[in-house]
Formats: C-alpha cells, structure tokens, sequence
C-alpha cells in the first residue's frame, strides 16, 4: 500500500526531528508535572481536568509539526518526484494523518501514565479517553496539512503558534472563560477548541453531563469543514506549485 | 519505435504561453537534450511529459499510451530526478531506496535496490542520512532513486547543476551507461554535457522548439566553430 509506505517514511521523517519530539511529548508532560507542584485551586487544574487539557495541548504541536513537514515536504523537489509517481491525492493526505496517529498514541499513553504517577486514579475510561482523542487530532493533524499547503516552511511556525496559543486561551485548559465572559466567552463558544475539550474531559470522567449538543456540533462542523477544505487546498496546491 | 510523441503540445497561464505547441517524436533509447535560456519552456515541457502537469491542449503519447487516458499507467513507466535533490533528508540512503520501492511497488525490492547500490557505488553512505551527504552525493543519490522502477522513460532535469567538475563527471559516466537501455530527456544549461552525451538536442525559446539535430548538424547549419556557439546563434537568432 503505497499510502502505508508513505505514512512509514514521514513517521521517521518526524521521529527523527528532536525538536518535534521535546515540543510534542516532552513539553506537555513538564507543564503536567509543573502544575500539579502548585496545588492551584482551581477545577482546571485538577488531575482529571487538567490531563485531557494537556493531551489537547499537545495536539496543538501535532498541527505545527505537521505543518512543518508538509511545507518542507512542498518547498523541496521531494513532493515533485512523488507527483511523477503512481501516487494519488488520497495516499499524500492519508499518508500525512496515518503518520502522525502512532504519536498521538504515544502522546495520550505517555501523558496518562505521568498522571496516574502524579495521583491520577487508572480507571477504563482511559481507554474510549484514548479512542476520542485519535479522533480529534485527526482535526488537528488537517489543520496542519492546510497550514503547510498554503504556506511556506517559515510561515508555518507563526500560523502553528496561533493554533498553540488559541488552543491554551480559548479551550479552558488554563482558565474557565466565565472567569473573562463577555465577548471572549463566545469566541471560545464559537471556536472549536473548547468543544475538543469538553468532549475529552466528558469521555474520561464518564459524564456527559456538561457535554452540550452545540459543542457537539460546533467540533462535528469545525471537524467536517476542515477536512474537505484540507483535500480541496491541498490537491490544488499539488496542482499549482509545479505549474 | 517512438517512446514520446507529442503534437501541439501548449500550456498557458493566464496571459502567458509557457509551451507553445510544440511537436515532438523521441525514439526509443535515445538520449535527448532539451536545452534553451532560462524560461524557455524545458522545465514545463518536462513537466507535462511527465504527468506532473496537464497540458493546456495538445496531445502526449507515450509508449503508445495517451497522457489524458492513462496518466496512471504512464507514471509507472517514466522516472524523474528533479532539478533540485529530491530525497527525504532524515532518512538514510537504504531507506530512501526501500521508500522509493515502496512507492513503486517493487516485487524484487532488495535485489533492485541492491544492484542499485552497486551501480552507483552507495556503499559507504548507506547508513548515512540524506540531509548529511554533499551535493554530489546527494545528487548521485537522487538519480539512483529515478531508476528504482526500472523506467522506460527517465527524465534528468539539470542533473549536473552546481556540481564540481570530478562530481558531473562521474555522473556523466553513469548517464552514459543507461544510453540505449532507457530514454532519456536531459534538461542542462551546459552546452559540453548535451554535447557529449546526447544523441539529438532540442533548442527551445519562448516555448517553441526552434531547431533540433545532432550536436554536429547544428554546428554545421549555423556554420559555427563549436556547439556553444551554435546555440548562441540558434537561441538568439543571430543577434547577439
């Protein structure tokens, strides 16, 4: 399957890359540990709030190294050989999100085990937590392919920081958005990182309580949206970069 | 028998004709350069003929498959090195190769790439990481990586550009070697190269073809002491 062989070689392309791995596993897990030696206060930060908060943070590193290796990927002769080849647009996009799943999984079990290490009690509600998040980041990981289709390598690393600093002030993770309200409650109403959110923490406390029908909704429109646009942009990007 | 037949062959952007129908027939092992000024349509001919763009009209046969119809079926035959180095630079040379197998779906991968190492004597940067070999290296590896798939057709896009003298070659060499058992369109920018290794050449300007022979009919047609000169002439028109 030329799409799995694809997905093989940009898993070691990103392996290979320290940078990628300290921002995307090492990184989430020091601000996990960091914040449980505080004792804050605060619901957000309570294990079981604050793991599903971290496991998103980390995503959003998913979308800036993603983004990265598809720019690199177009800037170079690299992707114009591959044009040449039998591949097809569904073996470039699949390739890309099949690659970058193995380290989400490594991510969600990692950043789970320094939880239950810092008190998280281990329960099976872990397990559909895990399952949840593969399917969210495959969000992400588009919104990194459509990042780096529509810009260069340089550009990707201020669109990826956006995604990183959207992701840590209108999710919820650090802050509730009550504790703000007014119009900032509802650009985190409207953007889809609070619903990534919501939906992670409800599958890992099993309560689905505080799980609204319009977060349900803004993630599925975000989640469907993003996706199309990503195939669309990327097959004519692939298009127009080797006219 | 012909490999690569075209017939008005044209792409436009917008405005601007990049190809301008071009006609075309290639024979079967046969080395042909395409030479001509920067912006004169060899690096968009190459393109096309590749699959990588589609012409805006004009017609692409190769080995009696139609480009529209088959552009699938043609990719498994044709190989390309591109202009710039185009390899994975933080997979080693072996995982480049099995990568490009891969993409190929080679059925006898590790005797391919095997004979490949040898003919291009990658021993001693197997192991090695792309991004970590010189110019020359990466270069030498790049054109392997063209021929993982045994290609029928194989395009070299300026395969000797910013190489030292020791480096090209050695390429040269290499090139000279699949003479005859491939069909090899040659894009360079150095008149010695298309020269030396080329069995016909084709000069472009503006996207037309404006002459095509032997490097010796077109020295003896534009009564010129050597082939530089004679493209001169030829891609100037006699103004310079």
């Amino acid at each position: 399957m030329r799409m799995i062989n694809f997905a093989k070689r940009n898993f070691k392309e990103l392996i290979r890359d320290p940078i990628s791995i300290i921002f995307e596993i090492v990184l989430p897990i020091f601000l996990l540990f960091i914040f449980q030696q505080f004792n804050i206060p605060a619901e957000n930060y309570k294990l079981e709030n604050f793991t599903p908060s971290i496991i998103l943070f980390g995503f959003s590193f998913i979308t800036l190294f993603s983004a990265t290796l598809i720019a690199k990927d177009r800037t170079s002769s690299f992707l114009i050989r591959l044009g040449t080849s039998p591949m097809k647009s569904s073996d470039f996009i699949l390739g890309y999100i099949l690659s970058l799943l193995p380290i989400v999984l490594i991510q969600n079990l990692l950043f789970f085990l320094t939880a239950i290490i810092l008190g998280l009690k281990p329960t099976i509600t872990m397990i559909p937590t895990i399952l949840i998040s593969i399917i969210i980041s495959i969000f992400f990981i588009s919104i990194g392919i459509l990042i780096g289709s529509l810009v260069g390598e340089k550009a990707t690393g201020g669109l990826g920081s956006i995604i990183v600093q959207l992701v840590c002030f209108t999710s919820g993770m650090y802050f509730p958005k009550e504790s703000v309200g007014g119009v900032f409650a509802i650009i985190c109403k409207i953007l889809p990182f609070e619903a990534c959110l919501n939906i992670i923490q409800s599958f890992l406390h099993n309560d689905f309580s505080n799980l609204s029908i319009i977060h349900l909704l803004v993630f599925i429109s975000y989640f469907v949206t993003i996706i199309l646009i990503t195939i669309v942009v990327f097959k004519k990007r692939m298009i127009s970069d080797n006219k | 028998m012909i490999a690569i037949k075209t017939k008005g062959l044209t792409k436009k952007y917008k405005d601007k004709i990049a190809v301008n129908g071009i006609d075309l027939n290639i024979k079967q092992g046969e080395l042909f350069a395409l030479l001509g000024v920067n912006g004169a349509g060899k690096t968009t001919t190459i393109k096309m003929l590749s699959g990588l763009i589609m012409p805006t009209s004009g017609e692409i046969i190769i080995e009696d498959m139609d480009m529209k119809k088959d552009v699938f079926k043609i990719k498994e035959i044709l190989n390309v090195s591109p202009q710039e180095t185009a390899i994975a630079p933080n997979l080693t040379v072996k995982e480049n190769l099995e990568f490009m197998a891969g993409v190929y779906q080679i059925k006898n991968k590790e005797s391919k790439i095997n004979e490949l190492i040898k003919q291009f004597k990658l021993e001693e940067v197997l192991n090695k990481k792309a991004k970590t070999l010189s110019g020359g290296w990466q270069r030498k590896v790049s054109i392997a990586i063209s021929l993982i798939n045994d290609p029928k057709i194989l395009f070299l896009d300026e395969p000797t550009l910013g190489l030292d003298v020791i480096a090209r070659k050695e390429l040269w060499k290499i090139i000279e070697k699949l003479k005859g058992e491939k069909t090899i369109i040659l894009t360079t920018h150095y008149m010695e190269e298309a020269e030396s290794l080329s069995d016909r050449i084709g000069i472009m300007a503006s996207g037309n073809i404006i002459d095509i022979g032997t490097a010796e009919e077109l020295i003896k047609k534009t009564k010129t002491k050597n082939f530089e000169d004679a493209f001169v002439e030829i891609a100037t028109g006699g103004n310079l």
